[in-house]
């Protein structure tokens, strides 16, 4: 009982901290696409409507904890930005507190698509590489083993 | 996901949106440091936790003021033009008499308000009946994440009055039953189509690998007062993608939908759906071999000719983003296929009437969207090139071609206004 207890308030105390989800707009995309100093930067495309998703966030946290020093990863989730307190709860629930969080701040989703990568056609999920040397790579669906081996940096 | 929480909250029947989810998560971590207090902790967190996440999911799909995207228009037999949306947990009818200009004041089609999808491909669907029946069909979010009822009402005074609404399907379980797709036959039965995720329950249970959902349909012989128990018509479909439905020469109601094929190759299916005593059986219908564990939240488009041609819509991305045009030979690769789009293209729509064929789409580029028309002359053998309808910078839902009289409109939706636009530069 005493252990139940215990979980419970960590449940609590940590449902109530919730991920700070930060607004992304057209503005700020040019930013986002540009080269890392070092490594590689992981955009993380997800949805809350997405069933996939949440496996591919965990295996780029994962990858992520196997190279902090040379993975950025950020999360970016397609819904609107007004969506962020259950933004937030989903990642808390898939353990994906303490990475930087975005969603979408644009009237026209399918133009922050496009603008993030042209040739995504939305489908979900989708993780955006950007590497030192300004390559960038655009992956669709859920990660196997053989692309994540190709995403170490 | 696989976290199987209960709900007490987000009951269906509330209004929606229910509010802000920051104002429920800070009462309910209010409410529950007062339950402490008072001794009820245990009692107290049990109930936030399975609480929080059935709001979660609604908030999520509401989108915050502004227009709803997520329409379906038609006209119905004597060329009136109708719309649906939903708003404020309503579905809601409008009659246009000057195509599309003027709306008359909107009908709630459900009195007592619920949640409703109306995103992308997921929007209320709206279908006339061969005596002016309006026939209304949504999906219902449910309190846990991809969750949803097929609801359906119906009108027998020309969208004055609505039945309360029903749930289509008999199995009551709180998992997906949605993305419905609504058609009437040629012997005036209404046909509700939809994504069901009974089979993949049951394979988890049973610890059995299953790809997807499944694709299930049921029938009304009585204008909508009671549908048949639903049939499967497929297993390991597409979860997330429309299902296409088109009436045939003979008056049956043909689906063509996003199936999957061995390690998740998500090309179509397509089926005549029996109805009564007549089985159904889904064959392969598009060779593409897109390979995608994931939601391509993209459903093909299906319009049958006279003469019984099968002229379809699909998206893909084997090679990057294409959509495609083809006839479709089921149990074959479709005939006269044309990639008509690449990158920033979705959400086709077709219509065929004689040798006349229309495609439409939504291409995205970087200052907008714009919606693209292309005709064949020639039974789809031929087509002229691409011609730009309209544009807009604001948020757009998916084209539908419409015919009236003759003449084809494209009705599109934006979050500045509904749009009927004329094909032909004569019309209307």
């Amino acid at each position: 009982m005493k252990y139940l207890l215990a979980m419970l308030a960590l449940a609590l105390a940590t449902t109530c901290a919730a991920t700070d989800v930060r607004p992304l707009d057209a503005s700020q995309v040019s930013a986002l696409l540009a080269a890392p100093a070092k490594g590689e930067r992981l955009i993380a495309l997800w949805s809350l409507d997405c069933s996939y998703c949440e496996a591919n966030l965990q295996a780029l946290s994962r990858l992520h904890k196997a190279h902090p020093d040379r993975i950025e990863l950020v999360i970016v989730a397609t819904d609107p930005i007004a969506a962020r307190d259950s933004i937030a709860q989903r990642l808390h629930r898939a353990g994906m507190d303490g990475f930087q969080a975005r969603a979408y701040a644009e009237d026209v989703p399918d133009h922050l698509n496009y603008l993030l990568d042209p040739t995504w056609g939305g489908e979900m999920p989708h993780v955006l590489v950007v590497r030192s040397d300004g390559s960038r790579r655009g992956i669709s669906g859920l990660l196997n083993a053989t692309v994540l081996q190709q995403l170490e940096p | 996901m696989t976290t199987e929480f209960r709900s007490e909250g987000a009951s269906p029947a509330l209004p929606w949106p229910v509010g802000g989810m920051a104002d429920v998560v800070r009462r309910r971590c209010l409410r529950l440091r007062s339950m402490h207090r008072a001794g009820g902790f245990v009692f107290a967190a049990l109930l936030a936790l399975v609480a929080l996440p059935a709001t979660a999911h609604d908030a999520a799909m509401s989108k915050e003021g502004g227009a709803p995207l997520g329409a379906s228009a038609a006209f119905d037999p004597q060329g009136h033009l109708w719309m649906v949306d939903a708003k404020d947990g309503h579905v809601w009818l409008r009659r246009s008499d000057d195509l599309g200009r003027h709306f008359a004041e909107p009908i709630a089609v459900n009195a007592d308000a619920e949640p409703i999808y109306a995103e992308g491909e997921n929007r209320p669907k709206l279908a006339f009946g061969p005596d002016g029946e309006v026939y209304v069909s949504w999906s219902q979010p449910r309190a846990q994440p991809y969750t949803g009822f097929v609801r359906f009402a119906r009108s027998l005074d020309g969208g004055a009055h609505f039945s309360a609404p029903l749930t289509v399907h008999h199995d009551a379980a709180e998992i997906t039953h949605r993305f419905d797709a609504l058609a009437v036959d040629g012997h005036g039965r209404v046909v509700v189509a939809w994504i069901d995720k009974r089979d993949l329950n049951a394979a988890k249970d049973a610890g059995q690998p299953y790809l997807g959902a499944a694709v299930y349909y049921s029938w009304s012989d009585d204008r909508g007062a009671h549908f048949a128990p639903e049939r499967k018509l497929a297993d390991q479909s597409c979860e997330c993608c429309r299902i296409a439905l088109a009436q045939t020469p003979d008056g049956n109601i043909a689906a063509f939908f996003r199936a999957i094929y061995d390690d998740n190759v998500r090309d179509h299916a397509y089926a005549v759906l029996g109805l009564g005593a007549n089985p159904s059986s889904a064959e392969r219908a598009t060779f593409s071999n897109w390979q995608i564990a994931g939601c391509p939240h993209h459903g093909p488009g299906l319009a049958i000719s006279h003469d019984g041609v099968r002229h379809a819509v699909w998206y893909e991305a084997s090679q990057g983003p294409a959509l495609w045009y083809g006839q479709l030979d089921p149990g074959h690769p479709a005939k006269r296929t044309l990639q008509f789009a690449s990158a920033g293209a979705s959400h086709a729509d077709v219509a065929a009437q004689d040798r006349h064929v229309w495609l439409v789409w939504n291409q995205m580029d970087a200052k907008g969207y714009t919606l693209m028309l292309r005709e064949s002359l020639d039974g789809g053998a031929n087509f002229q090139p691409p011609r730009a309808l309209a544009e807009s910078v604001a948020a757009v839902g998916s084209p539908q071609l419409l015919m009236r009289q003759g003449k084809t409109y494209v009705a599109w939706n934006t979050t500045t206004g509904f749009r009927l636009l004329p094909t032909n530069e004569e019309a209307p």
